[in-house]
Parts: C-alpha cells; structure tokens; sequence
C-alpha cells in the first residue's frame, strides 16, 4: 500500500480581529530597561499598580514598607489554599512587570524583593515627598475658566471628529496628517489602490464598535509606536500621559518647565481632545475626560463618560433598536448592523434584519462585538427593566442576542482541521487494523471503509506512521 | 452577598473616626492621635489607589457630633500638588486634617466629653453608601463597606440604634469592619458578624498602619482569598431592659419583645398587662424535664 | 350587598376624564425635566407611605399561606404561569418574612380537588419551607379549590395556639370560583370568633366572598394587577399586622444560648455532639452550636424551639429585629427648598434646582434630601442627626 499524506487546506481563522492590549501586555512586550526606566516615575508606578491583579497589588502593599527579601513559603502563606492558582498568576503577573525579582534571603531559601525604584516612587505617589510633577507649577486663576460640561462638548465632539473620519464621511478639515498617519500605521485605514485616498479597513470596523476609553487607549498605542519616529521618548511620552490620567477634570495646568518634545506631544493631544487649550501659547491647558483614567480599558463596563453620553440604545424583543441620539456618527454606527427606517432630530428607528447583520459580518465584525456594542450604549431604561422582580443576566432581550449569534454560526457551518490523508490499503485487513489503533488513539477524523481511505489528526499522525512502519514490518 | 465571587468595578469605603478626646490612648498621650490619624489617611489613600472608580468618605465622630472629613460638602479644596503624591491622595489628607481641626474646635467647651456615638456616624455612612449607589450606572458593580477605627467602649445606651444600622448595612450588603485600639466591643463585634464583616483588636498602636493595610484594605470578594484573622465567638445574649444584664434565661413581652429578667405583671415598655396565672404553655413541659 | 360596601366610590368605567396632561407645565424655559424629577419623588414616597401603625403589634406571628393549586392557576397572565409565578415570589416572601419576623412561624396548605391539604407544619425552619415549596414546581394543577375546607383546616391548626401569638391566614386564590361542603358564612364567623386574621391575593378578578371574608376577620383583600404589584402585596404581608383585639398579652420565656470564649487551652477540640435539628436524618455531627441553656441540647442554627424542653432558643440580634416597630423615627417635616441648608446631612449630596422639596428633622433640625429621608423612614429607622447628639439619640428606656 502507499500512504500518501496531503494536508486539508488549514484557513483556520479567517476573520482577524483586532488586538487590543491593556496597559500590562503593552508593557510586557516591552524590554526590562525599558521598564527599570518607566519606574522612575511616579504616575507610571501607580498605574502599572491598577492594572495589576487584586491578589498582586496586596503583595505589593504587605511588601511596601519591607526592606529586605521576603521569603516566597512566606507570601505563598498568605493565600488560601484554594486559591493557589490566583497567587500563581499574581506571582507571574509581578514578575513578568520587574515590579519584583527573586532575591535569596541570607538562610539560602528564595525570596522576594521589590525593585527598588518601583517601591521609592510608588511611596511616593502614596504618601508624598520628591519632586512634584512637571505640569503641577501654580498658576494664576484663569481668567476665562472652561467648566466640565465644556470640556465634555469639546472632547467629544473631537474625537468624533476622528472617528467620522474613519466612517468615510469625506470631510477632511479637523483632522491632520499625523492622526490620518497612526490610523494608517494602525491598520484601521488603508490606502485605496486605485486613488489612494483612506479608506476604512475591516479592523477599522471593528474599532469603532468599541467603547470610547478603549479606542482612546489603542489610538495611543499605536501614537506611542511611531512616536520614536519623530524623536519623542515614548517613555516620557507614557508618563506624561499617566500623569494627565492622574489630574483632576475641570482643573487648569500649567505647560511652564515642559520640553520642546512634550510640548509637541500635547498638540497632538489637543488635537484628538485629550486637552483643551485656548491657545497654543496660553501656557495652561485643560485635561478633558479621554484623557483620564486612559488605562481603565480591562473593564467590561462602560467607562467614566460624561452622563449625556452614557446610553441611547433601546433594543426591543422584535428586534426593532431606537437610537436616542443626535449625532451622525452614532446614527452612521447603529447603520452598520441594522436596518434603519425612519429618522427623527433626535431618535433613529430601525430593524435588526438578517441581511443587515450579515452585512455587518461580512464587514469583519463578530457577533459579539454587535452584542457588545447594544450593552454598552444601551438606555438606561433598558437598565433599570426588571421582570417581576427576576433581573435577567443581560440587559438585551434574550432573543435577540440568541438570534445575532445564530446569525453568525450560520455562516461558519464549516469546522477545519488539519488531518493526514491514509489511502490506497492493500488488503481490508491492513486497512481495520490501522483505523482500529487509530481510533483508540482517538485521532480518527474520518474513515470509509469502501474506499478504504481514512483520515487521522496532524498531531497523531507521527504516531500512526510508527506503529503503521512496525506492523508492516512484523507481518 | 450573593454575588461575593465577582470582583467588583468599584468599591465604596467610608472610615469613620473616633475622635473622642477621653479615649484612653489620647488622654494618656494627646499626640498619639496625630499618627493614627495619618495612618488612617494613608489607608485610605491606598484604598483609593486601588482602582481608579473607589469612592472614600471619612467621618470622623467626636462627642457632641458626627461630620464629614472627606469630601467636603459643596465645592473640594482647590488643591496643587507639592510633592509628587498624587494630586487626589494630596487633597484627601489636606480635606481631614483642615475639617478635623474645625470639627475639633467646634466641641462645646461646658460640656464633659461623653461617649462616642458611633451609631449616628454609621446611619451616616449607609446614607453615604446608598447615595453613590443611586448615582452609579446601574451596571457598575458596587462593593461597600465601612471601616470603624476606635478606642471608645461601646454601651448598651445605643443598643438600638446600633443594631437598626447593623441590619440595614447586612440588608444592603455593606460590610462593617471594626478596627479596636484599645478595649474589647463586643456590640460592635456583634454588628461585624451580622454583616460578614472583620473584627479585630490592634494589640499595640505603633504599626496600626500595617494592621489596617494587612486586614481591611482587601474587599469583601478578595478577603475569601487571603488568610485573615478568624470571626472568633460572638456573645449573643440578650440584654434585660431592666437592669441591663446579659442573660442566658430571659423573659420576654410578646407585644414588644422587651426582655426582662424576671417575671413581672406589667411591661414597662408597651405597658400591657399580662396574664397572670394562666400558666405559660412551656412551663408543663420544663417541669417533666427536671423530674 | 350594596349595605355593607364600605367604599361607595364609583366604578372606575363611570369616573369623568382623566387630564393627567394638564398637570405638566413647562418652566420658564420650556423644559419639564423639573417637574417630571417632582412626580417622580412624589410617586416614590406614595410608595413607601410609612406604616404608623399602632405601636402593639402581633410580633409573634403564626401565619399559614395557602396556594391554590387548581386549574385556574396554569392560566399565563403572570408570566411564565400564574402557578410559577407564584412560587418564585412565595420563596422571596418566605425569606423576607423570616428577617422581618424571626420568631414567628409559617405552614403551607395546598388547595386542589376540592381539597386543603397541608404541606408543611407551623414551623420556623427556613430552609423546609422553601424546599417544599421548590418541590411544588412539577405539581398537577388540577380540579377546583374549596375556599371552606381551607378555612376550616386553617381554623384547625391555629386554634390551639396560645392567646399571645397573632394568628393569620393567606390565601393566594387564582380561582373565581370555590367548591364548598356546607355554608362558608358559618366557618367565617367561626374564624372570626378565634381573632384568626384572613387576608387574600386574588390572582384573577375581585371575588365577593373573599372579600366579606377578609372584610370580617380584619384582614387585607388585594387583587393583583401584574407581577410587580402581585410582589409588593405579597411582601406587605411581611410586616407585623395591628395586633388583633382578641390577642392576649404574655411574658414567653426564652433561651439565649450562650458559649463561653474558647478557654486558654484551645488544643482540646470541643466533644463532637448530634445538632437536634438534624436528628432525624442523621447527619449534622459536629462540634460547634447553641446550646440550651436548660437542658444542653445542641442546635446548629437559631432561632429554635428545643425539641427537648421546649424552651424558645433566639439570639439577642432576633429580637431586635423588630425594635424599629416600638421606637419609630418621628417623621421629617417637609419643606419648600428655600436654600435653608446647601446639601443633605446625611449624603453630603449638594441641593440642586430639581429639589423641590427638602425634609427635616424636627429634632436635630438637620436638613435630608429626598432620597435620604425615604431610606430613613423605610429601612433605616435612625436619624443620622438625632444618633449623633448626645442629647437626642433614642436610648433604651429607662428602668424608672
């Protein structure tokens, strides 16, 4: 008999999705000098802090005020023994950051250590001491003072400037070349081959489904990754952005003692609405909402946004959505998964259809970001709805969310794995022998037995060659 | 506490502090009340590093009344960093230290110091809680807790009081954690373990930082990880209204459900006059039993 | 029948017109957001309009619930039936009358075929209840219940009770119509010669039977309009009724167990001992528990009757439970938002314009926003301001 091995085609995953690191995969992919550096500033400390998880940042607190190695048996005791898998992934987490190195205490036993920087500026963060940050300087009172309510229009209606943009909205004033430049380097837009205007990319799509604080904290990533190319330290560009996350809405800072770099940097910011700034030279500027708590991106819930903002999506159970919204972008958002039938100044009425959610997945975006986006911006009406007293899990009526994903499963009907093809047997016996040892294996993907053909797992394949080599040998 | 597993997104924490001038650590050494004072910032400063959506108040409880330290009521300090603490944890610790002086100042000076009444200051806190519950997005899930740091003696005096506020806070799943500086309370004990809350007697001041950090800064859902100090026994018996004794054996009005330690015609709470010689319907049944 | 109506109000159907539009206006800036945040204040303080009842009340309460089980009951006007519906809400009463009233005790009775038939005795045991009760989730609903034959096993089981303890019935009655034996008006006078109190929840529309019934014992009749409300008028039942005339007041004694600290020497484990309540199904061994003080049998939770001695066993926290009913909160005065006080006391929330109405204390003449002085007057029963003065704070009575 011949074996001959072909491979299944392997399009295992066909539609990419869009990678969204949190502020700690960013930073393990960073190099440790890169973070020994990073440490030497406060804001960097306490963030890298508040991403950490919970068993990690009490590590951290027990460990704040000792000097010396603290031995592992000792910190491992402080957890129950039930939760041994949450204290490895604390332990991975601190280790995996440098927040902490294995040092070993003098009985020769391994122990724990805090970095040193880590530890002197987190404490100061804390309790006070050193030097305060460099955008604290005090000012004189503003004369004209920007109350919360502006600085929310004005981020706003800045970073839908971005994001209309993106929709293909062809209006290109408000929006420069360095922004249009990181969407591309992003990979959320790309240049059309025939004109080489921007056009938006299926990664695009799904961006734009996600919650603001989370696009903010992408766009950055990405600002921060070719930030290099035009001279600015991406770390002192990541601190000064953490001490922005740090500071206070509504209050005024100064821009005096700031290099020529960062104050490139916070034109960009004023650019995308982190900051308010009258004038390029007003020597103050406003951070607005984007630009706090940017790292808070781990939570599924929505994030600190202004209260106008919150919700506007009502989802009823015959899938008809209305949209309490006036602004174009939203309206242009709610129309890449429905069907939209009547407008109105300040509400859209539309259907969720197969056709138009197809639509949608055939633009790249998955069911669950469609599930997703309807809870996040959903009505706070629709939150408050309770059944007799029996709070359901989601707030979206449960056929719906059934129905969308149904949807989507329709479209994958095909699973692929990657199998070895056995053929050509010379005898029937051969053929039950093998498929036989295959099957106990449990690496049989599929036989026939006419045909006497059969198809085994890539991964038990080698094994099945051997004991194939073995049995042809012996008889 | 159904829902105790799932780490929460935010988590409320009021601190209420006694300030009582006759306590005994303070009357014995004035200045001790300035360390506990920062340790107890500096705790709830880390609480508040702990995730950027935390809520803190801290009430501080003198004799004459209870007030708000953090936040101040109307507008906030205005408030620039000068040293590199985070601009936030700045203003909490300026915000106490300059309310606490008024609250101080404020004490009526022909009155004897009497005892802390911290039931007022916990109905406080509970208010407190369900106001940032009420403004949270209904979403948000909120864990809540209240953290007591004292060394008053707790009274019977307050009994009901206190024990109203126990039930709302283990109605509203609010833990109640006691801190103790000096003696045993076993009413507030009491309080810790209707709630699920932790209870624990600092054996010595210096170091209170470390205890607070170690023990209460984890939330309710973190603390089933790590080991803490046991419930240890809570005495539960019940206190006659008459001579306000703890009783094993107890009498008690079926109106009202005053106790009393020994039979009497009349109850002096409600005023019903009981029935007098019908016999109790327990009694046959205690006699077989001592046959 | 028109004589012993005691509401002569006209039919709904027979009412003029509603203009609940007129009551909207807009403000000086056409906006109603104001006016909009004031009906909703008031429709939530309607909500919680506070119990002053009398401060004798029937704190130890014997209450029997009784669930039609006939056909009316698989009707699908509550969602998912009437019949599940019914039991997912008994079992959040049956928890929320156990906190509201530690000491009292609870017995189910079914009503099908004719039949009333008890499923659980008067007990205080939490847990039985509820699993009987999830235990029904697969009962055939079948044949037509009998209004008599309840009243009549009720009036069995309560009649033996001593004169101290309230005694009640509810019916949840999804049926219009009832199958009975004899004349129910006698059994109705019977009830109400006991002071047994009847309340009823009509499931489908207002039966007059029922209400005369409810109407002669001095209980509540209600109908319910949809699962919500059928919630909020089962969990009234929560709160101790008015103490009924013919109730007899009585010094109970009672248990408080007690262990003493664990001593110096804490190596030695506590002997293992059989908890009581567990007997019968031979398990609950272990070393912790309450003992009785009386005779030293051992209970694993409280509160407990000893199964031994009979003695009540409960724990100080039980009885004060129900305290907030004896000592009230006076109520807040309310008062037009003049800018008396800049924010609440008790929230440190700011006033805003949309508070129309601010609240204080008459005794600590502390200010209280809304949503505080709701709170306070419904869960809390503490005021924040009067418990934190020395002078106003509410003490135990004193023994003079």
């Amino acid at each position: 008999m011949s074996e001959s091995s072909k491979f299944k085609s392997s399009n295992l995953n066909a539609t990419p999705t869009l990678q969204c690191k949190d502020l700690h995969e960013y930073l393990k992919s960073r190099s440790s000098q890169f973070l020994e550096n990073l440490y030497n500033y406060p804001t960097i400390c306490l963030a890298v802090y508040r991403e950490l998880p919970e068993l990690a940042r009490h590590f951290i607190i027990r460990l704040l005020f000792v000097e010396q190695p603290v031995p592992q048996a000792v910190v491992a005791s402080w957890v129950t023994q039930t939760h041994a898998k949450e204290q490895n992934k604390a332990c991975e987490a601190l280790s995996e950051l440098s927040v902490w190195h294995e040092a070993p205490i003098p009985g020769g036993l391994p122990g724990w250590l805090l970095a040193q920087s880590f530890k002197k500026n987190l404490k100061v963060a804390l309790l006070g001491g050193g030097r305060p940050w460099s955008m604290s300087q005090t000012l004189e009172p503003d004369g004209k003072a920007r109350d919360i309510t502006f600085l929310d229009a004005y981020a706003l209606e800045r970073w839908e400037c971005v994001l209309h943009y993106m929709v293909g909205s062809q209006q290109t004033e408000g929006i420069s070349a360095d922004a249009v430049r990181i969407l591309l380097h992003a990979g959320l837009m790309t240049r059309d081959a025939e004109d080489g205007s921007a056009v938006i990319t299926k990664a695009g799509f799904q961006f734009l489904l996600l919650s603001t604080a989370k696009q903010v904290w992408l766009f950055l990533q990405h600002y921060l990754q070719t930030a290099e190319k035009r001279n600015l330290s991406s770390a002192e560009c990541l601190a000064f952005l953490y001490q922005l996350s740090f500071s206070t809405l509504g209050k005024d800072y100064s821009t005096e003692g700031m290099s020529n770099n960062m104050l490139v940097f916070l034109q960009h910011l004023r650019e995308f609405g982190l900051v308010y700034q009258r004038k390029r030279k007003a020597g103050r500027f406003y951070p607005t909402r984007l630009a706090l708590n940017i790292t808070c991106v781990r939570d599924g819930v929505a994030p600190l946004e202004a209260k106008r903002t919150q919700g506007y999506i009502v989802v009823e159970s015959n899938y008809r959505l209305y949209g309490y919204t006036q602004s174009t972008l939203q309206v242009a958002l709610l129309g890449l998964f429905t069907e939209l039938m009547y407008r109105f100044p300040n509400l859209v009425v539309g259907v969720i259809t197969r056709e138009s959610v197809r639509q949608a997945f055939r633009g790249g975006i998955s069911a669950e970001q469609i599930i997703k986006f309807l809870e996040q911006h959903s009505h706070p009406q629709m939150l408050k709805t309770e059944s007799g007293g029996i709070r359901t899990t989601s707030v979206l009526p449960p056929t719906v969310v059934d129905q969308i994903r149904l949807w989507e499963s329709e479209r994958n009907r095909f699973t692929y794995t990657e199998g070895v093809v056995y053929n050509q047997f010379l005898s029937q016996a051969d053929f039950v022998v093998l498929r036989d040892y295959a099957r106990a294996q449990g690496v049989l993907s599929w036989q026939n037995e006419r045909t006497r053909t059969m198809v085994v797992t890539r991964s038990g394949h080698d094994d099945v060659k051997k004991f194939w080599k073995r049995y042809s040998k012996s008889s | 506490m159904a829902d105790d597993e799932i780490p929460s997104d935010s988590s409320t924490l009021v601190i209420i502090v006694d300030t009582n001038p006759n306590q005994r650590y303070i009357t014995e050494d004035p200045k001790i009340l300035t360390g506990c004072l920062d340790a107890v910032i500096a705790f709830a400063n880390s609480h508040l590093m702990q995730k950027s959506r935390n809520e803190l108040a801290v009430i501080g409880c003198h004799f004459h009344k209870s007030e708000y330290l953090y936040p101040s009521p109307g507008k906030p300090l205005d408030v620039r960093q000068i040293d590199g603490q985070y601009e936030l944890f700045t203003l909490v610790e300026k915000t106490v230290k300059m309310r606490l002086v008024n609250l101080i100042k404020s004490q009526p000076q022909e009155e004897k110091p009497g005892e802390s009444l911290l039931a007022g200051a916990l109905a406080m806190g509970l208010c407190f809680i369900s106001k940032v519950r009420r403004e949270a997005s209904p979403a948000l899930k909120i864990s809540s807790r209240i953290l007591i740091v004292t060394g008053s003696s707790d009274t019977a005096a307050q009994y009901i009081n206190y024990m109203n506020v126990f039930f709302t806070a283990q109605k509203q799943q609010v833990l109640i954690d006691v801190c103790s500086l000096d003696k045993h309370l076993s009413l507030l004990q009491q309080g810790c373990d209707i709630t699920g809350g932790l209870y624990l007697k600092v054996p010595t001041l210096e170091g209170l930082l470390q205890y607070l950090l170690w023990v209460f800064l984890p939330e309710g859902s973190e603390r089933k990880q790590l080991v803490l100090p046991g419930r240890g026994r809570v005495d539960y018996r019940a206190a006659c209204f008459c001579h306000r004794e703890l009783l094993t054996i107890g009498y008690v009005c079926s109106v009202c459900l005053s106790v009393f330690c020994k039979f009497s015609p009349i109850c002096t709470t409600c005023h019903t006059v009981f029935k007098i010689g019908g016999p109790l319907p327990i009694k046959p049944k205690k006699k077989k039993m001592k046959v | 029948m028109a004589d012993d109506e005691q509401d002569l109000k006209e039919y709904r159907w027979e009412t003029g017109y509603e203009k609940t539009w007129e009551a909207i206006k807009e403000d000086e800036d056409g906006l109603v957001e104001g006016l909009v945040a004031e009906f909703a204040q008031k429709a939530a303080r309607k909500a919680l309009t506070p119990r002053r009842g009398p401060v004798r009340l029937g704190m130890m309460r014997h209450l029997l619930v009784a669930i039609d089980c006939s056909e009316a009951m698989s009707s699908q006007d509550l969602k998912p039936t009437r019949f599940l519906c019914t039991l997912k809400l008994l079992e959040k009463f049956i928890e929320e009358f156990f906190d509201q009233n530690p000491l009292s005790q609870l017995g189910l009775i079914t009503m099908k075929n004719k039949r009333a038939e008890k499923i659980t005795e008067l007990s205080g045991n939490i847990r039985k209840h509820i699993k009987v009760v999830q235990g029904l989730l697969n009962l055939a609903l079948t044949g037509e219940p009998s209004l008599q034959n309840t009243l009549e096993m009720a009036h069995r089981v309560l009649k033996p009770l001593p004169g101290h303890a309230s005694r009640e019935l509810l019916v949840l009655f999804a049926s219009l119509t009832t199958c009975d034996p004899g004349d129910v008006n006698t059994t109705i006078q019977n009830l109400k010669n006991e002071g047994i109190r009847c309340s009823v929840i009509g499931l489908a529309a207002e039966v007059r039977i029922c209400k005369k019934l409810c109407q002669d014992t001095g209980g509540d009749y209600g109908v319910v309009l949809d699962d919500v409300h059928y919630r909020s008028l089962l969990l009234e039942h929560t709160s101790p009724p008015p103490r009924a005339r013919a109730l007899d007041a009585g010094l109970v004694k009672m248990g408080f167990p007690h262990t003493a600290p664990p001593s110096t020497q804490s190596d030695t484990e506590p002997p293992i001992t059989i908890c009581m309540c567990h007997i019968d199904e031979g398990e609950g061994v272990g070393g912790e528990g309450h003992l009785c003080p009386q005779c030293r049998s051992k209970y694993c939770s409280l509160p407990a009757q000893c199964r031994t001695c009979g003695l009540t066993l409960a724990s100080a926290p039980h009885l004060a439970r129900s305290y907030h009913h004896l000592f009230p909160v006076d109520p807040f005065e309310e008062l037009k938002n003049d800018g008396q006080s800049q924010f609440c006391f008790a929230c440190v929330r700011s006033f805003t314009d949309v508070d129309k109405q601010i609240y204080r204390c008459n005794r600590c003449v502390e200010y209280y926003c809304w949503e505080c002085e709701s709170m306070i007057s419904s869960t809390l029963h503490v005021c924040p301001g009067c418990a934190s003065r020395p002078h106003l704070y509410q003490r135990l009575p004193d023994t003079s």
